[in-house]
């Protein structure tokens, strides 16, 4: 969506704001974090193998469907009927975790793989004062 | 040349379940109407296995638990969501569109001579872009005219050499695809016109555009004349004939629940009148003539159906008026004992709200009230400003059985992804 800043005077007089010619638009995240939102969801990280990168559960992961996978992007795919975030080896042809704890999975030709999108960014909250199960 | 376009999605509202769930991706879904009434949407898996549309969910539940079929109920709020950012993608491919329905969108390309060489492959853009933005298939059909945009995508998505795109721009192209269509299924043609027209041996939508324009006027009216027109690329429907203000407008649900007693179905339809009322003074018109009815189901041993016209002395669109008008049918529709199954209004004569002629003898209603109630109601949110007589408690609210996450407009409800 495209907000176009435009104010409009509704005739009431007095002291104009001597801060009135200077308006804009509040920040907003979704401008900072969405470059295409046509093209993006938001989904919850659950499991511990991207770590290393700073991906923990419970992570908020802005999934861009737009943005070109490049060789070593980390991504979002439909592996096997689930959504998984990994690191995506192009070259190899498989996909890396970022955990010492997780091999790297080497794709089959039996496998189902849907590249999904990339992930430019990920979200944490670092106390439990965001809860989304409170957001109805 | 001017050339137009219809993108529509295939198999919509199942399609669009698919998108935030891949496990059900491989697999066939159907979506359920409103009350998990019928099927209303089929994804493409569905359809191979011989899946039917628009027949009741417990005609043909057997046939979906053998295929294993996923059944879903209709989750619109998922659907608004993901039809907004499906459009807006279609939209970056013409400088004109305008959405037609919640998966249809029309494009409209004057004076791109040069600029696009062949749509066939500017249609595979825009399926290609769609499908990796939003993960949604669709089809793409071109034409010179509305209907034949229409006729076009119909092939793009129904015949099985034409992988998504169609595009209907000479006489072989024409040809080829209108002789593979159905009477039925050219736009206006309905079932029972295309019947008669069947009896002067018209088969095809190309035997349809092969006839005299002025015979079919003659014969048919005005709508098959253009139709017929429109087939041959002569344009008679611009965007404005099919964006016009709804001519009428229903409310009207089965209910989970069974209506047993009078002021329960007060309520239902109360409630029902009250909607179609704010939707008319939305669309700025007022309404002359109520439709009120209520039903047992068809499917029930004693199969009871009543209907009753209501006139407007002076069309309106005061929701006390309406109310009062369901209080003094009421007890004429209500049958003791009957388990309603079904009831609704619909508003089947409406005027415009801009040129109502006045009445000598009755007063006008005050205006000014439903413009306050409106607003209250804009601002605040609907339903908190209601007649005493609308429901509250909605024990007769939709059944939604097989509903799936609002994954994209509920935070509670977004998807999970393993790491």
């Amino acid at each position: 969506m495209q907000v176009l800043p435009i104010y409009c005077d509704c005739g009431i007089t007095g002291f104009e704001s001597p801060s009135a010619e200077y308006r804009e638009m509040g920040l907003s995240l979704d401008e900072l974090l969405i470059k295409n939102p046509n093209a993006t969801f938001i989904g919850l990280a659950s499991g511990d193998s991207m770590q290393k990168i700073g991906i923990f559960s419970g992570d908020l992961l802005i999934v861009d469907r737009a943005k070109e996978v490049k060789n070593g992007s980390v991504i979002v795919a439909n592996y096997n009927g689930n959504f998984i975030c990994k690191i995506f080896d192009k070259a190899n042809n498989r996909l890396l975790s970022a955990s010492d704890n997780h091999q790297p999975v080497y794709l089959n030709e039996s496998d189902i793989f849907q590249l999904e999108g990339s992930v430019p960014i990920s979200i944490r909250k670092h106390d439990d004062s965001l809860n989304l199960l409170a957001f109805l | 040349m001017e050339m137009q376009a219809l993108a529509d999605a295939s198999g919509c509202f199942a399609s669009m379940e698919k998108v935030h769930e891949p496990a059900i991706r491989q697999r066939p879904v159907v979506v359920l109407s409103n009350n998990d009434g019928c099927i209303v949407a089929i994804c493409p898996i569905a359809k191979k296995l011989g899946v039917p549309k628009f027949e009741p969910y417990f005609k043909v539940k057997w046939l979906l638990q053998k295929h294993n079929v996923v059944i879903r109920s209709s989750n619109y709020e998922l659907y608004g969501d993901i039809s907004d950012k499906m459009m807006s993608v279609i939209a970056r491919f013409s400088d004109n569109t305008y959405q037609y329905s919640i998966d249809e969108s029309f494009l409209k390309f004057s004076n791109y001579e040069g600029v696009i060489k062949d749509w066939c492959i500017y249609g595979h853009e825009i399926r290609r872009a769609v499908w990796r933005e939003t993960r949604m298939p669709i089809g793409v059909g071109f034409g010179n005219t509305l209907t034949l945009a229409k006729a076009a995508n119909h092939a793009s998505k129904k015949l099985p050499d034409s992988d998504g795109v169609a595009v209907i721009d000479d006489d072989y192209s024409k040809k080829h695809y209108l002789q593979q269509m159905k009477l039925d299924d050219v736009w206006g043609i309905g079932r029972k016109l295309s019947i008669k027209l069947g009896l002067l041996g018209v088969k095809t939508a190309y035997d349809l555009a092969n006839r005299s324009p002025k015979s079919m006027r003659q014969q048919f009216g005005v709508t098959v004349e253009r139709t017929v027109e429109e087939l041959n690329g002569v344009k008679c429907l611009n965007w404005d004939d099919v964006q016009s203000p709804k001519k009428e407008i229903f409310s009207t649900r089965s209910h989970g629940q069974r209506i047993v007693n009078y002021n329960d179905l007060r309520k239902a339809l109360t409630t029902h009148a009250v909607k179609v009322c704010n939707k008319a003074r939305q669309q700025r018109s007022l309404i002359r003539k109520l439709y009120i009815f209520a039903s047992s189901s068809p499917h029930d041993e004693r199969y009871i159906k009543k209907g009753i016209m209501y006139d407007f002395p002076l069309a309106t669109d005061n929701v006390f008026s309406v109310a009062s008008a369901i209080e003094q049918v009421l007890h004429i529709l209500y049958v003791e004992g009957v388990p309603y199954y079904r009831c609704g209004v619909g508003a089947v004569e409406l005027e415009g709200s801009d040129f109502q002629q006045q009445d000598l003898f009755l007063s006008h209603e005050n205006p000014a009230l439903m413009d306050c109630y409106s607003r209250i109601n804009q601002k605040f949110g609907k339903g908190t400003m209601q007649l005493g007589s609308e429901s509250r408690q909605e024990k007769w609210a939709m059944r939604r059985e097989f509903l799936s996450p609002r994954w994209t407009t509920r935070w509670s409800d977004i998807p999970e992804i393993h790491c």
